[in-house]
């Protein structure tokens, strides 16, 4: 049965495993191969990052899935099923495509784009638009947005329809090819964490390609490094693969800074955070002076009524007999639990700050991350043993 | 000039048509003086090019002195790109005819008349060849402290080469292809074979065919030729 | 009297005819013998007249313009899917363009007479090479990505071509169709050389070609026919193009 049909018939959607066999690919009459006798197996609802240097043949061998590059020799099979058997053009229908370059059709609105497979697998007017809605709403945009054009729509919204589309029809496996790579660093990191967060939904087969490391650790449950010539150098677990390379090449390609790439397998729920001496508009300054006693952080943190941080307040703030509505100092960075460690960092680093205020998901206080913490961190013996527990991906 | 109705026409064979270019053949109409041969052909060639030379002359001073100008001050859009399609729209024959009972009859006012052709391609093409040079290097030398003119003359227009070089074709082969009919206005083109044809015959007719055919091709790839000549030379003045 | 003086600068310019000098009268004269720029009375009286040949210039149009989009855009499918057959077709089309109409009429000569045939032909061929052109651009300036994600999403060749490349092209394509027309009404007035009819005809008379009111209804018809198609056209582009207004807005 494919996708389409459980869909049909309201089961749970299913996802397939992808398992490579010796699938070879030559171009013309060069005797070097794209990729070369690959053996891979991709378990259903995992996702399987394919990284290396460019020319390693990772596009190549994640389009041999969907025969957008067809096999030279060997074998690809979705589900057991051998992909050489199937038509090709309804093949790719079952199989969800993301692109560098997203390809949104511009003659189309975002409604239209997002059901353009099921339009060619024949479903019902309205069931494509109450999915594209649905979609919109799953991938974070306004369902409104649906009847909008792409050239109206920003890079980074552009980018989710293009996840959205792929999505659509329930497919057994999706393919990435650098989806994120054409957004810039902030909304990359967002795009990343909310498909993490879906991916934690939906449990799709995901095949991601990606030439960067630091991508492919955070966004991968496993992942095989390729090298010149369609080789894999190393298939492993991200946290396999820091802590045990396989050789000097898969050394060179994660980095030297694995300690700190470490911070990409967790988030800041996971470490012990300080706790921030609360000051309220209003509160009586001596009030605060006694919290400040004793505690890890030095500034006390300006929070409104609902607890969510507004600026840190400096000694002149606290001169006042009260608490002043208006802090003296900006607010900085504001991180929360679900951030990833290293993005976590980043911030911190970007923003000169030595400490920022963490929130959970309402926006509410929950502590105060240091980079004194991280570091310590890093350092103690309880990192290294809880480098075993972090093969579990965090989840959204 | 003899416009009463023509007379019934039978095909011509190509081999007529040839021999009716290289050898005077004697023509009933005339009276026994003898009409073809290459003298003639060759006398009428100069004439279309004399007058699609002056008309091209005509055209190039008014049409890009006012695209270039429009076109580095980035106004008069509608009227640059209007322009192109109402020329497009002039019907030739009207043209001619008009400007001839207008302005008369002659080598010049036929060249005027051809101008009037030529100028909106080349008004077109000279607008928008210089709109499309990279606003960033127009902004880096006057940056530099470039004159308007300097960056008119230094900057855009060598990098629009292209694009005008591809209006004053476009204008030529126009000009050239309606010069054919400038006999109607007293200038003896080739277009006499076509037009007169109770006086040159039928082997004239298809020589005259064949001959404007023939000019228009070899002009339009001596053309061609010129504008890689000066496209590479534009290049390399931006290189430099 | 007024039209003479504003003649004055142009008989300047080069040689005039005798008849600027001659003397005359607009009360004892009827109007054509004069060389008023713009005889009213004889517009109104004589209108009916322009009626066979405008009728024959849009049949001439009209045919030539749908015989040339059929061959073109049947010629850019081709050349779009098989790259080999390109070169020889932009030289064959390359040709067409440069040669003048009127020499075309003319070489067709000995294979098709004298007669509206051969004014269709030619014709036809000149807006073939035209859209020719423009839907081959159409076609190959759809984004290479919008082509990968289309043909990843499971199309067929056949219908990344109908869904995607062809809606994408029409702007393009309407372009040149826009030219082609446009240029051809113009054009067609030539017919009359080659026998064919068409608005050329009321120009091309002994008495037509030094009657300037003639000229210009005639001419003016013709140029007024353009506009209407080029307007009708590019409102038709608009119409199916209605992303491009949004992506404007």
């Amino acid at each position: 049965m494919s996708a389409a049909e459980v869909t049909e018939q309201g089961a749970a959607p299913a996802a397939s495993s992808v398992r490579y066999e010796n699938a070879t690919k030559r171009y013309g009459d060069s005797t070097t191969a794209a990729v070369e006798r690959l053996n891979l197996e991709v378990p259903a609802g995992e996702v399987c990052v394919l990284v290396g240097p460019s020319g390693c043949g990772k596009t190549t061998a994640m389009r041999l899935v969907n025969r957008t590059v067809e096999l030279s020799e060997g074998d690809v099979l979705i589900g057991g099923e051998s992909v050489r058997e199937r038509d090709p053009a309804r093949l790719r229908r079952e199989i969800g495509y993301v692109i560098q370059q997203i390809g949104l059709f511009p003659h189309r609105t975002v409604a239209e784009n997002i059901g353009a497979v099921p339009q060619l697998l024949g479903w019902k007017k309205e069931r494509i638009r109450a999915r594209s809605a649905e979609l919109l709403r799953l991938i974070g945009l306004d369902p409104e947005l649906g009847d909008r054009y792409p050239a109206q729509l920003s890079g980074g919204q552009q980018q989710r329809v293009g996840v959205a589309r792929a999505l659509a029809a329930d497919p057994l496996v999706m393919l990435m090819d650098e989806p994120f790579g054409a957004i810039d660093p902030i909304n990359r990191e967002r795009l990343q964490n909310e498909f993490l967060r879906l991916q934690a939904e939906i449990r799709k087969t995901v095949l991601f390609v990606t030439h960067d490391i630091d991508e492919a650790i955070k966004m991968g449950d496993r992942i095989a490094v390729m090298r010149k010539g369609g080789g894999v150098a190393q298939y492993a677990t991200p946290a396999e693969l820091l802590m045990s390379p396989a050789d000097e090449f898969v050394e060179d390609f994660v980095g030297a800074d694995r300690a700190l790439k470490r911070l990409a397998l967790m988030r800041v729920a996971d470490i012990q955070l300080w706790e921030a001496p609360l000051a309220f508009v209003g509160q009586a300054t001596a009030e605060v002076r006694e919290k400040l006693r004793g505690a890890e952080v030095p500034y006390p943190l300006l929070v409104d009524g609902e607890r969510r941080p507004l600026g840190w307040l400096s000694e002149r703030d606290l001169a006042a007999e009260t608490v002043p509505s208006r802090p003296d100092s900006p607010l900085g960075p504001v991180l929360e639990l679900d951030d990833v460690m290293r993005d976590a960092l980043a911030d911190l680093l970007q923003g000169e700050s030595q400490y920022a205020p963490v929130t959970d998901r309402g926006g509410r206080i929950a502590g105060v991350l240091s980079i004194e913490i991280i570091s310590e961190f890093l350092a103690s013996p309880q990192a290294k043993t809880e480098e075993h527990g972090a093969v579990e991906r965090p989840h959204g | 000039m003899t416009c009463a109705l023509l007379p019934p026409f039978l095909p011509a064979s190509i081999g007529g048509a040839v021999e009716f270019i290289f050898e005077p053949q004697s023509s009933n109409v005339t009276g026994g003086k003898e009409v073809g041969g290459l003298a003639q052909v060759i006398e009428l060639t100069i004439t279309q090019l004399e007058v699609t030379a002056i008309a091209l002359a005509i055209s190039m001073a008014v049409a890009l002195p006012i695209g270039l100008y429009l076109g580095h001050r980035g106004v008069g859009e509608t009227l640059a790109i209007g322009l192109g399609n109402v020329g497009r729209a002039v019907p030739e024959l009207a043209l001619i005819a008009f400007m001839a009972a207008a302005i008369g009859v002659g080598m010049l006012n036929v060249s005027i008349a051809l101008a009037v052709l030529g100028i909106p391609p080349i008004l077109t093409n000279a607008y928008v060849g210089i709109r499309q040079v990279d606003p960033a290097m127009v902004d880096a030398a006057r940056g530099i402290g470039m004159t308007e003119a300097e960056i008119l003359f230094r900057v855009e227009m060598p990098l629009a080469v292209p694009t005008v070089m591809a209006g004053i074709r476009g204008a030529t082969i126009a000009i050239v292809a309606t010069a054919t009919i400038a006999p109607l206005a007293g200038v003896l083109t080739l277009g006499d074979f076509i037009i007169n044809r109770n006086v040159y015959g039928a082997d004239g007719l298809l020589a005259g065919g064949i001959l404007v055919a023939l000019l228009a091709l070899t002009l339009e790839l001596l053309l061609a030729w010129a504008q890689r000549l000066l496209t590479s030379r534009g290049l390399r003045l931006n290189a430099a | 009297m007024v039209s003479a003086i504003l003649m004055m600068p142009l008989a300047a310019a080069g040689e005039v005819g005798e008849s600027f000098f001659k003397e005359r009268t607009s009360e004892t004269l009827p109007c054509q013998a004069t060389d008023k720029l713009f005889c009213f009375d004889w517009a109104k009286e004589n209108i009916g007249r322009y009626g066979t040949p405008t009728v024959q210039h849009l049949e001439l149009v009209l045919i030539s313009v749908v015989v040339g989009f059929a061959i073109a855009f049947a010629l850019a499918l081709l050349a779009h899917r098989r790259r080999w057959l390109r070169p020889p077709l932009l030289a064959i089309t390359g040709v067409i363009y440069t040669v003048p109409s009127l020499a075309f009429f003319f070489l067709l000569l000995p294979i098709t007479g004298l007669g509206r045939d051969t004014v269709v032909i030619a014709l036809s061929a000149y807006t073939l090479q035209i859209i020719y052109r423009n839907a081959l651009a159409g076609l190959a300036n759809v984004p290479a990505a919008t082509r990968d994600a289309a043909r990843g999403m499971g199309m067929t060749e056949g219908q990344i071509l109908w869904r995607v490349e062809l809606p994408l092209a029409v702007p393009e394509i309407v372009a040149g169709l826009r030219i082609a027309t446009v240029s051809t009404v113009a054009i067609a007035t030539l017919a009359v050389f080659a026998q064919g009819g068409g608005l050329g005809q009321p120009i091309y008379t002994s008495a037509g070609l030094t009657f300037k009111t003639n000229i210009i209804i005639a001419g003016g018809i013709a140029m007024l026919m353009a506009f209407v198609f080029d307007l009708t056209l590019l409102a038709i582009q608009r119409y199916a193009t209605p992303w491009r207004k949004a992506a404007r807005g």
